[in-house]
């Protein structure tokens, strides 16, 4: 169906432009299959506000996008546009926050230091002759870093005079989608027409012949980097401005997503090739999956798998219109030897079997869409009450068991819930909670990623009548009818309880931290630290974040053992940095070193079982999905809810480990 | 002819690319022990040719046939499997990768599911002795110069037992002497019942090699004929017309100097260069490969630095290893490997023509790209470059037609002083003609040229004087009335004075440039 649509169009007019459009850009057909299979899925795809969305939420990407296209167009890469866009940000609102620098100052700092970031990568490749790949790996992680180190791990809250490049003009007209358009032109006008634009195709070309006929190379590197830091200077600014808040964690792996846009869009990863326009439609293919998944419901696990095989199928696409499509294919393959000799072949085979090559891929791409979402999503009855819920991620057994609570309650009660996965991202949960709102869902159940990042959207649904329920966290800046959650500061003080009198009241100890700037890991540290002011006889000897994860929890433990031989007992603000622990102390664990954990997942569980984890502070997970989606339920129907409900928390030792598992 | 002593027949192949007629009823056999010359200007459809034999592209139409039964080639294994083996110009050799492991990639001798260096070094080793290459087969093959690649090339075909090797212009990138080696080692193949294809644009080298030759001209065979048929008739057969002069050079009076050189040395890579190029003149710069000329064009134009010395042009002293100050007073380079550092391959004509004068024709940071396109739109039509248009791709041109864009781009410069490395290397007789009325024009204008060739030919029919290069130093000057071939040749292979700190490492740093065209 999707492909009769699409034979219809050409006959509508400028058909033969059209077609040639479409057959000389493959990233575009790919735009549009996708538009099309997307609004034959799904009825809420095709309204006016959910393009909207979609433009805004491709804005911070194809901005990012923009800039990484100078740096591959001329032959490099640039992996730091993520961290640098964090780094502005926080920058910025930090200058605004502290110092009381007017905000249009604070504005153009943030600028310059994207700008210096670049110019520090532009210095490092061109002068100091590090390949691209790492110079940018490096600054990653510098930037990132430093974003941390100026927030002190929190968000800060954003100036609300900068807010309104996240807002609308006249009510309707989103500011990112305007800022993503306008630098969309510079960089069109940039490649096409100024100097150093033609320098990037030229480098990118031919570096050495670029060199010999007198372009000064290592200059123009320079800037190119600059040109990409200040774009992702631009992206930062826009991302911290959508969720009033400027995130250090913010635009983690976006700089993939920007590679991927321009690649898809028909850039080539050797240089020398790339436009504006093809940035912006893979910027747009990658915010139009993500938009339609959501509202199709198709399941967060299988959103990625589905991305993936989207971003290889256009890529495969534009590569077979090439490979096809060029001019004397047979002179061109100047450099075809042997080897080449396979890829040679397929340009052989006549105009009739490229173009039904190319029309299988546009089948299979579409069919791979269709296909996965009908086989993925939930059916949908259509008079059920539909309830959505954005977990903070998926990639951790606490959170996939508050799904698993809320399914079953949904399920239950005969509601349709669709639940999506942030993964971590605050800006992808502000695209998902805008989702929620635009297709009209009965109520919102939110487990932020940051408390004051998912302000803004939850506005959004605030202003649409559509009640929200906060889950674990809490959500600042905004109306959240209820929020159910356990005690993260009490299970703190309870840990620091637990643990002090199993040591005994004295000794030393060490502390896991979680992801830093995260509240949950603010809130458990508070809690702790508050709950130990009881014990003066217990030192601190060592306090590392290991980012929830178990594989670092075992590095990080690794590592301060080598410092810290003599020690009595270990925090881990969750289970599986816990785990990880455990695995570091070997046998020590359990015998002569107390771990404690949080959350109670059933690893841990085991762990407390076996006796190696000394306890966990148990939330119940499942509980407060359960109880999430009964509040939401209560609170569509227009009932009173609590503002607070309390999920309690326990500690589970090997005594009463029996009843939780 | 006994049909049994025939290897291979190609009867009424056509094949096109879009909007290109590439080869068009052209027909070519090949038989036992011949060295069978395939002839024809870039363009011609050579390429095309051998790449359909060697499995790359597949005819629209007529037949190819194997020990007379009709084959399909469809892939480099399919003729592989028919003992087809094809040495392209740009070879197909990794260069991180041992001799050995480079003979047999892909086919290393294993045992127990893993490699059996032993026996693949042993084995390796033979096949170098038996085309009198003296390497070590755990020698890397980026160590290796060029004519040493092309040794291991053809031991790489010796060890798939080809019975059919084509060599793509083998000699184009070969001095003299390695030229004799390469002949010598055809010559025993040939007497070992090997058919050979071979690609030439160096009309002498048939009547020493070949046997028979086949001509092609604009995708067709227009003539078979014997090796012994004089040149000028093999060009009237390539060109469809005749060539009165294969060198015809005009000279004017010479004027001022433009360029002058003085006592310039680079540690390891030449020493104590001084020279001057006047108004009007060609220079040559001759020397076996390896000599320094390279380095000391790159070194004059600002491509690399030196230690001492001084470049002036019309007196003004100009700046080390700064390419844009020597492109301002007025120098332009035109280098040896044209691909590798000419051109912007996957960029238009009007591009690569362009790229010199971006700086000139940019204001306030935006391009005038209208003039940009006039300026290309005129100079290619004055240098006659075949194209489609001017959005043309130049990797899809012929050399000669590439080369003319290297020079194209210089020329809308305004260059005064225009060095020429190898101009014509790889480009076809009625292109290096154009190429040669072409300097003639630059110096009745009163601009200057310095031609550094391999060709000594070109050198002595086109150059108003001849400097000698050896190991480093410049072993002479010769006027184009005293400058032979012998006399050039004596001054080449003059050995640097003892003590000196050029001759041990020099030549390894040629060697490493070498590969860069691949």
């Amino acid at each position: 169906m999707a492909s009769d649509t699409l034979r219809k169009a050409p006959g509508t007019g400028g058909s033969r432009d059209l077609r040639r459009l479409l057959l000389e850009n493959g990233a575009l057909t790919a735009l549009l299959v996708l538009l099309v299979a997307m609004s034959l899925l799904s009825g809420d795809f095709l309204t006016t506000q959910n393009l909207l969305n979609v433009g805004v939420q491709a804005a911070v990407v194809a901005i990012l996008a923009f800039g990484v296209t100078f740096v591959i167009v001329s032959g490099g890469i640039d992996l730091s546009v993520g961290s640098v866009a964090a780094l502005s940000a926080t920058f910025m609102a930090w200058m605004a926050a502290n110092d009381g620098v007017p905000v249009w100052l604070a504005v153009l700092l943030a600028i310059a230091v994207g700008l210096a970031c670049g110019l520090v990568n532009g210095v490092l490749i061109s002068y100091g002759k590090l390949p691209p790949f790492i110079a940018t790996l490096a600054m990653l992680s510098i930037g990132r870093g430093l974003s941390l180190v100026i927030s002190q791990g929190s968000p800060i809250a954003f100036p609300e005079s900068v807010s309104f490049l996240g807002d609308t003009l006249g009510g309707w007209l989103p500011v990112p989608l305007l800022v993503m358009a306008g630098m969309g032109l510079v960089t069109a006008v940039i490649l096409a027409r100024t100097y150093i634009g033609r320098s990037m195709y030229a480098i990118g070309g031919n570096e050495e012949a670029a060199r010999l006929s007198g372009l000064r190379v290592n200059r123009q590197k320079l800037a190119i980097y600059a040109l990409s830091g200040l774009f992702a200077a631009v992206a930062g600014i826009v991302l911290a401005s959508r969720l009033s808040s400027a995130q250090p964690q913010a635009a983690q792996g976006y700089e993939l997503d920007a590679i991927a846009a321009v690649v898809i869009g028909g850039a080539s990863l050797a240089g020398g090739v790339g436009k504006a326009s093809g940035t912006l439609i893979g910027a747009l293919i990658l915010a139009v999956l993500r938009n339609g998944l959501n509202l199709m419901s198709v399941s967060a696990f299988w959103q990625q798998v589905v991305i993936g095989v989207v971003i290889a199928l256009a890529v495969l696409l534009d590569t077979l219109r090439r490979r096809t499509g060029a001019t004397g294919g047979g002179a061109g393959g100047g450099s075809g030897g042997i080897l080449g000799g396979s890829g040679g072949s397929g340009g052989s085979s006549g105009g009739r079997g490229r173009a039904l090559l190319r029309g299988g891929v546009a089948v299979a791409c579409v069919a791979a869409v269709i296909g996965a979402v009908s086989l993925l999503s939930p059916g949908s009855g259509s008079g059920t009450t539909k309830v959505g819920m954005s977990l903070s991620t998926l990639n951790n057994p606490f959170f996939v068991q508050m799904r698993d609570g809320a399914e079953a309650e949904a399920k239950a009660a005969g509601v349709e819930l669709t639940v999506t996965d942030a993964q971590n991202d605050a800006s992808q949960q502000a695209n998902q909670l805008q989702n929620f709102t635009s297709s009209g869902v009965e109520a919102i159940i939110v487990n932020p990623v940051d408390s004051d990042a998912a302000g803004a959207s939850v506005r959004g649904a605030n202003q649409a009548e559509i009640p929200v329920i906060a889950a674990d966290r809490g959500v600042n800046g905004a109306e959240a009818e209820a929020l159910v959650t356990s005690d993260n500061e009490e299970g703190g003080r309870l840990a620091a309880r637990t643990l002090a009198e199993e040591i005994g009241g004295e000794g030393r100890i060490i502390v896991l931290q979680g992801t830093p700037g995260t509240s949950a890991s603010r809130e458990r540290g508070a809690g702790f630290a508050d709950g130990l002011a009881d014990y003066p006889g217990i030192e601190v000897v060592a306090q590392q974040p290991a980012d929830f994860d178990r594989t670092k929890g075992l590095d990080v433990m690794t590592n301060l053992l080598q410092a810290n031989r003599d020690i009595d007992g270990v925090f881990a603000e969750n289970d599986e940095m816990a785990l990880g622990a455990i695995r570091a102390l070997g046998d020590r664990a359990g015998d002569d070193v107390a771990v404690i954990g949080f959350d109670g997942t059933p690893d841990g569980l085991a762990a407390v079982e076996e006796g190696t984890l000394f306890a966990s502070i148990a939330q119940q997970p499942a509980e407060l999905g359960r109880i999430a989606v009964q509040n939401a339920l209560r609170a569509a129907d227009g009932e009173d809810v609590e503002d607070v409900v309390k999920v309690p928390v326990k500690v589970v030792t090997e005594e009463n480990v029996g009843e939780f598992s | 002819m006994s049909s049994q002593d025939e290897l291979l027949r190609v009867e009424g192949v056509r094949k096109t690319f879009p909007g290109v007629v590439a080869l068009d009823s052209v027909d070519f056999d090949l038989r036992r022990g011949e060295v069978h010359v395939l002839l024809g200007e870039n363009g011609a459809g050579k390429s095309t040719l051998i790449k359909l034999l060697s499995g790359a592209h597949r005819p629209d139409r007529g037949r190819v046939l194997a020990d007379g039964r009709e084959v399909r080639i469809d892939s480099a294994q399919d003729a592989e499997g028919l003992g087809i083996a094809t040495i392209h110009q740009e070879f197909n050799l990794v260069p991180d990768l041992t001799v050995a492991e480079n003979i047999y990639l892909g086919r290393q001798p294993r045992r127990f599911g893993l490699i059996d260096r032993r026996r693949m070094e042993r084995d390796a080793a033979e096949l170098l002795t038996r085309v009198g290459l003296d390497v070590s087969p755990r020698a890397r093959v980026r160590e290796l110069g060029i004519a040493r690649l092309q040794m291991v090339e053809i031991a790489k075909a010796l060890s798939l037992e080809a019975r059919v090797l084509i060599m793509d212009e083998p000699t184009a990138v070969l001095t003299a002497g390695e030229v004799e080696t390469l002949f010598a080692l055809v010559r025993q193949l040939r007497s070992e019942g090997v058919g050979i294809v071979f690609i030439t644009h160096h009309l002498e080298e048939i009547a020493a090699l070949g046997d028979r030759v086949t001509v092609l001209r604009d995708g067709r065979s227009v003539g078979r004929v014997s090796a012994s048929t004089p040149e000028n008739e093999l060009v009237r057969l390539m060109v469809g017309r005749s060539i009165d002069q294969q060198y015809p050079r005009e000279r004017p009076e010479a004027g001022e100097p433009l360029l002058a050189v003085r006592g310039l040395s680079r540690a390891g890579a030449f020493s104590d260069i001084s020279f001057e190029v006047r108004a009007g003149e060609v220079v040559g710069l001759a020397g076996l490969v390896g000599a320094g000329r390279t380095e000391v064009a790159r070194a004059v134009f600002g491509a690399d630095p030196y230690d001492t010395g001084t470049v002036e042009v019309l007196g003004d002293r100009l700046p080390g290893h700064d390419v844009v100050a020597a492109m301002r007073a007025g120098i332009g380079l035109v280098p040896e490997d044209r691909k590798g550092q000419g051109l912007l391959l996957d960029a238009s004509v009007q591009e690569n023509l362009g790229l010199v004068t971006l700086r000139s024709a940019t204001r306030a940071g935006l391009v005038d790209l209208a003039a940009q396109r006039t300026a290309a739109e005129r100079i290619s039509g004055q240098l006659g470059v075949r194209m489609a248009g001017l959005h043309q791709h130049v990797r899809t041109l012929s050399g000669g037609n590439q080369q003319k864009v290297v020079i194209g781009k210089w020329l809308l410069a305004d260059t005064r002083v225009l060095i020429l490395d190898e101009p014509t290397r790889g480009v076809d007789v009625g292109a290096k003609v154009e190429i040669y009325q072409l300097v003639n024009e630059l110096t009745a204008a009163g601009h200057a040229v310095l031609m550094i060739s391999s060709d000594l030919p070109e050198v002595l029919g086109m150059s108003d004087r001849v400097l000698v290069m050896a190991q480093g130093r410049l072993a002479g000057e010769l006027p184009a009335e005293q400058a032979t071939q012998d006399a050039v040749m004596a001054l080449a292979v003059a050995t640097a004075p003892p003590g000196s700190p050029v001759s041990e490492t020099e030549p390894g740093t040629k060697e490493e440039e070498g590969p860069r065209g691949q």
